[in-house]
């Protein structure tokens, strides 16, 4: 498996090259080749397994096919054996029985898998105990008994010998194998098989006598003969060319098909290489699984051997003694009773009478002493050894768990995805890059601090069936660590790196207040409501209409690193305008929308300028000072807030065009109404510098005067009729700033001037009374200037 | 009514022309300027009528006035009528400049031998009109007038004597109370006897007092250090404290130029006159200001 360039071809080469090293050279591989098909379906899925099932050592290629060579062998040697016995016409039924070849081949597949497992155990264990070579015969007979895969054709394999084997090898091995193959599926009883076959090896010689006419039925020429007489009588037929056209046609349809399917196997080719390599790891990992369990597995076998060994000699020896010591008391015995024998007969050649019962006396004596002793004939020990139980609860117990799975490898946890995060929530996605099977996964989180304050970020810990979560109740804007541990009964795996979500941000807020519009633009300003920062903000318009299509997003203004942003806009349309925090996390959910219309220019008073005896009243719009002298005097003065004109600043937006405003006056009110720059000095008077221009209205004993101030200086103007509501147009582009009386579209005066900076609207009171301001309002056409 | 063209030239894209005519109202030949906008080849154009002041002709106010600019820019036909009849052989009519020829003062004469002739007021109220509006791209329904010194006194009267007829009305440093004032005297007295309460029916300030309503704003600008207005001839004050008694809204500027707008000197500032115009057609292009 070195080479991956990923075409069909390439498998069909590595795989001969496969069968070469699996078996010697034959003379019939080629024609074992034209099999395609199913040689390649067996190749591709069998051939690895076949031959790589428990390896001796992982790079024994050589052992391996050795190994496989004599499996081979004394599977062909076996199936010629039966292939004799059975006497079939072979080559025919190689040619029919091929399609069902992967069927069987998965039993035989199963069978070999059972055969080599205790090959390998049996190849594996000389390794282990090379001094009792007779103690392994036993064992691997008792191994051999008590396992519940034996059938017929592994005691065949058994009685094999290997030198048999050998000698048949330079017979054609492919076909045999194919041959006992189906001989082993036809003696399964698909006796449909046999059918078919027949029908096959008839309609080959008939073929071969001269077809003329077609059966449509059988899908055959037959002679024309048949169809009067033979089993196509009543079978639909036509004449041989115009079947062949017919035939023809269908097969080009058919080629077509064809193209279709070989892109659709190459693609599956391609898919298959990835397979491939997958089927190589797991393999890998079974096979490293099954060592170390087997291992462990001969190794209490071994062992428990051993002890009872050990025991049976033990017990032996004893025996063995205490029949020796039987044996020894019986010789003295034996010896005490030659020697009194030996005396008494001496005693009798005794002649002196005296003598003789003297030493009779004292020789009955003791042969009576003697016999009083019982002569003990029981055996102290008995030939048989005590009965062992031989327990093999451990090693079936190690053996069952050779089919547990191993523990699981590290999940591997993916970098946060796009959109996988909200204010509150994140999705964390992991996977597992091997085939282990997994229960659950446990998936532990912390917030990540920059201060070292461990116990007090608690760690959370979920058991996750899926290979992602979504985790909730975080939040917002924080950066989280998350790993992840694979767990099955066997065990946890180690955790997978660290890696770090960010939560999205909160919506912002928007400072409706703060919001300044015209016919052209809008400036929207909002806060954040995080305290990390976030990357930037998004504003998202959508234009209403009078259909419903509110939600639709007209437009998106990305990547907008403060709090403010300048939208251009459309006159004289509505707008619902939201924003959205963004961060590495993602985008918050929208803030809460603000509508704008661009009637008008609209625009806010900035508090911040007030005097302090300037009060603003609660629609925000309105202005009014009750009195000019605060008895107190100390009322508290801003920084930017004006210190002797009782007035304030309007924020307008920085935009140029026309700006129109109003303000509704009582007639007896005295006031300043204009435009100033931002930085006019709050110490002056409105329109007593260069930094403003506004129109005056004081009372006179004898009349209303109005003034137009800028730099201290006004025209002399009279009006004849004070005006209630004054419309003021502001007009960058024509340089004019121009007053009117609103009410009666009476234009009042312009001050022509080229404002070097956006100005804003100004307001001042000189005597106690109320401005009302109105703005969001559409520029009156009669304020057109020639 | 058959009209002569005197003369044609083309102007910022529109023409100024001189028509000769016979006045039925005035008995004798008369021209007017007329400036057709270049809007006026494909529709119709409101009208600002301009009334000159002592001593002018149909002529000056072409030539001098720059105003073809702001006329074109605003699609107003602009007519500039003479300021008396001519050619009337009257005895004394042109004796003095302030009097008779150059000097109609917008009034219909009642008194001999002026009555016949002088029906100034008739002729731009009526007949100039009619003729207008027979002859050029007119829109009938939205006509201005302004002038200046005479020609404003006579703004004044026709808008205020005629309340709807005219749009809008701005003056050039009007004879505001011609009754009050040595010119007016001596015209009115000319013209209407002495009987002083006929004269009111052709002073600004007291037609003001019974005005109907005050759809209508008036626009006056005067120069500062105009010596007519030292000299007590043109009494603005007296026109503000009636309007503004009666509620008549009145702008007045009060500009800084010595003899403002003297046609012989050439005062006419077409920024001035772009607000006047402005000011025209604001009225002539609205139906009228805000109800109220």
């Amino acid at each position: 498996m070195s080479s991956r360039s990923g075409s069909a071809r390439d498998y069909e080469t590595r795989d001969q090259s496969h069968g070469r090293s699996a078996s010697p050279p034959v003379p019939e591989l080629s024609e074992t080749e034209t099999g395609g098909l199913i040689f390649y379906h067996m190749d591709l899925y069998g051939s690895k397994e076949r031959f790589d099932i428990f390896p001796e050592e992982p790079s024994g290629q050589g052992d391996r096919s050795l190994g496989d060579t004599r499996r081979e062998s004394t599977l062909s040697s076996e199936k010629v054996q039966r292939s004799q016995e059975a006497g079939y016409d072979l080559e025919k039924e190689v040619a029919e029985l091929a399609k069902m070849y992967g069927l069987d081949e998965d039993r035989e597949k199963e069978l070999e898998l059972l055969g080599g497992h205790l090959e390998a155990a049996e190849s594996r264990r000389p390794r282990a105990r090379t001094e009792k070579a007779g103690s392994q015969v036993s064992i691997h007979n008792a191994s051999k008994s008590s396992s519940p895969v034996k059938d017929q054709s592994q005691s065949t394999k058994q009685q094999v010998l290997p030198g048999e084997a050998s000698q048949d090898e330079d017979q054609s091995k492919g076909r045999a194998e194919d041959e006992a193959e189906s001989h082993t599926w036809s003696r399964e009883g698909l006796s449909s098989g046999s059918i078919l076959d027949e029908w096959g090896s008839q309609a080959a010689s008939e073929e071969e006598e001269g077809a003329d006419v077609f059966c449509s039925t059988c899908k055959i020429p037959i002679r024309a003969f048949d169809k009067l007489f033979g089993e196509h009588k009543d079978h639909e037929v036509s004449q041989l060319p115009s079947a062949v056209e017919s035939e023809k046609e269908e097969i080009h349809k058919n080629m077509c098909k064809l193209e279709e399917q070989i892109a659709q196997m190459e693609n599956f080719a391609s898919h298959l290489e990835e397979i491939f390599i997958t089927v190589e790891e797991n393999f890998g990992r079974q096979e490293q699984n099954f060592e170390v369990h087997y291992n462990d597995a001969v190794q209490v076998l071994a062992q428990k051997y051993e002890e009872q060994l050990e025991a049976l000699g033990e017990e032996k020896r004893q025996k063995l003694e205490a029949l020796y010591g039987q044996l020894v008391s019986c010789g003295e015995h034996l010896d005490t009773c030659k020697e009194l024998t030996d005396a008494t007969q001496e005693l009798y050649l005794e002649n002196d009478k005296a003598t003789f019962m003297k030493a009779a006396v004292t020789m009955v004596d003791r042969l009576e002493e003697f016999l009083k002793k019982e002569v003990d004939l029981e055996l102290s020990t008995l030939p048989e050894f005590e009965e062992r139980v031989i327990d093999f609860s451990e090693v079936e117990q190690l053996m069952n768990s050779i089919n547990t799975i191993p523990a699981p490898c590290a999940p591997v946890i993916n970098p946060q995805a796009p959109n996988a995060a909200t204010g509150t929530s994140l999705r964390v996605c992991w996977g597992l890059f091997s085939d282990d099977t997994v229960q659950c996964y446990q998936l532990c989180y912390k917030p990540v601090s920059n201060e070292r304050r461990s116990d007090e970020q608690a760690e959370h810990t979920l058991q996750v069936k899926e290979t992602y979560c979504t985790i909730t109740n975080l939040l917002p804007n924080t950066q989280y660590e998350f790993w992840v541990s694979a767990l099955n009964a066997s065990g946890i795996s180690p955790p997978s790196e660290r890696a770090v979500y960010v939560t999205a941000p909160s919506p912002p807020i928007i400072k409706s207040k703060k919001i300044r519009s015209c016919e052209n633009a809008a400036l929207v300003c909002w806060e954040s409501r995080d305290i990390n920062p976030v990357d930037s903000y998004m504003v998202e318009l959508s234009k209403l209409t009078d259909e419903e299509n509110g939600d639709v997003i007209t437009e998106s203004i990305v990547g907008i690193p403060n709090c403010e942003v300048l939208i251009h806009l459309q006159p004289t349309q509505s707008y619902r305008i939201c924003v959205r925090a963004l961060n590495l996390g993602g985008s918050s959910e929208r803030s809460e929308p603000v509508l704008i219309h661009t009637t008008g220019t609209y625009f806010c008073l900035n508090e911040d300028t007030a005097h302090p005896l300037l009060a603003i009243l609660d629609d925000g719009f309105t202005i009014a000072c009750d009195q000019l002298e605060n008895p107190e005097c100390d009322l508290p003065v801003y920084d930017n807030s004006f210190t002797r004109c009782i007035g304030i600043l309007g924020s307008l937006i920085p935009f140029p065009g026309k700006h129109y405003w109003e303000v509704e006056v009582e007639e007896d009110t005295e006031y300043r109404i204009g435009v100033a720059f931002e930085n006019t000095p709050r110490h002056g008077y409105l329109g007593a510098n260069n930094s403003s221009w506004c129109m005056r209205h004081i009372i006179t004993p004898s009349r209303h005067k109005y003034e137009f101030l800028h730099s201290g200086m006004t025209p002399d103007i009279r009006i004849t009729v004070p005006p209630r509501r004054i419309g003021i147009l502001l007009d960058y582009e024509n340089c004019r700033l121009s007053l009117f009386n609103a009410d009666i579209a009476q234009h009042l005066y312009t001050f022509n001037s080229h404002f070097q900076q956006y100005v804003h609207p100004c307001f001042a009171l000189e005597t106690p009374g109320i401005l009302r301001i109105h703005s969001g309002i559409a520029i009156p056409p009669w304020t057109a200037l020639p | 009514m058959a009209l002569k063209q005197v003369s044609s030239n083309k102007c910022f894209e529109g023409f100024q022309k001189v028509f000769e005519h016979d006045s039925a109202e005035l008995k004798c030949k008369m021209k007017f300027g007329i400036y057709l906008p270049p809007k006026a080849e494909t529709a119709k154009c409101p009208v600002l009528y301009w009334l000159s002041g002592l001593t002018c002709t149909e002529q000056n106010f072409i030539t001098k006035a720059g105003f073809h600019q702001a006329a074109a820019e605003h699609g107003l036909i602009v007519v500039a009528p003479d300021t008396s009849p001519r050619g009337c052989n009257i005895e004394g009519e042109d004796e003095s400049w302030d009097f008779g020829t150059g000097a109609g003062f917008y009034v219909d004469a009642t008194e001999d031998p002026w009555k016949t002739n002088y029906r100034m007021y008739s002729y731009v109220k009526d007949e100039l009109p009619k003729l207008i509006n027979a002859n050029f791209p007119t829109d009938p329904e939205r006509m201005s007038v302004f002038g200046h010194s005479m020609g404003g006194h006579g703004a004044l009267i026709l808008a205020l004597k005629n309340p709807g007829k005219y749009k809008s009305v701005s003056a050039f440093a009007p004879i505001c109370n011609p009754i009050q004032c040595q010119w007016g005297k001596k015209a009115l007295g000319g013209y209407l006897g002495s009987d002083v309460s006929k004269w009111e029916a052709y002073d600004a300030t007291q037609l003001v007092k019974s005005y109907p309503d005050s759809h209508l704003d008036i626009l006056i600008d005067q120069g500062k250090d105009d010596q007519f207005l030292s000299a007590g001839q043109l009494l603005p004050d007296n026109f503000i404290a009636a309007c503004t008694e009666r509620k008549i809204p009145v702008v007045f500027r009060l500009q800084q130029a010595s003899r403002f707008c003297d046609p012989s000197l050439l005062g006419f500032c077409s920024v001035i006159f772009g607000v006047h115009t402005w000011q025209a057609v604001k009225r002539v292009s609205l139906n009228g200001p805000r109800s109220h």
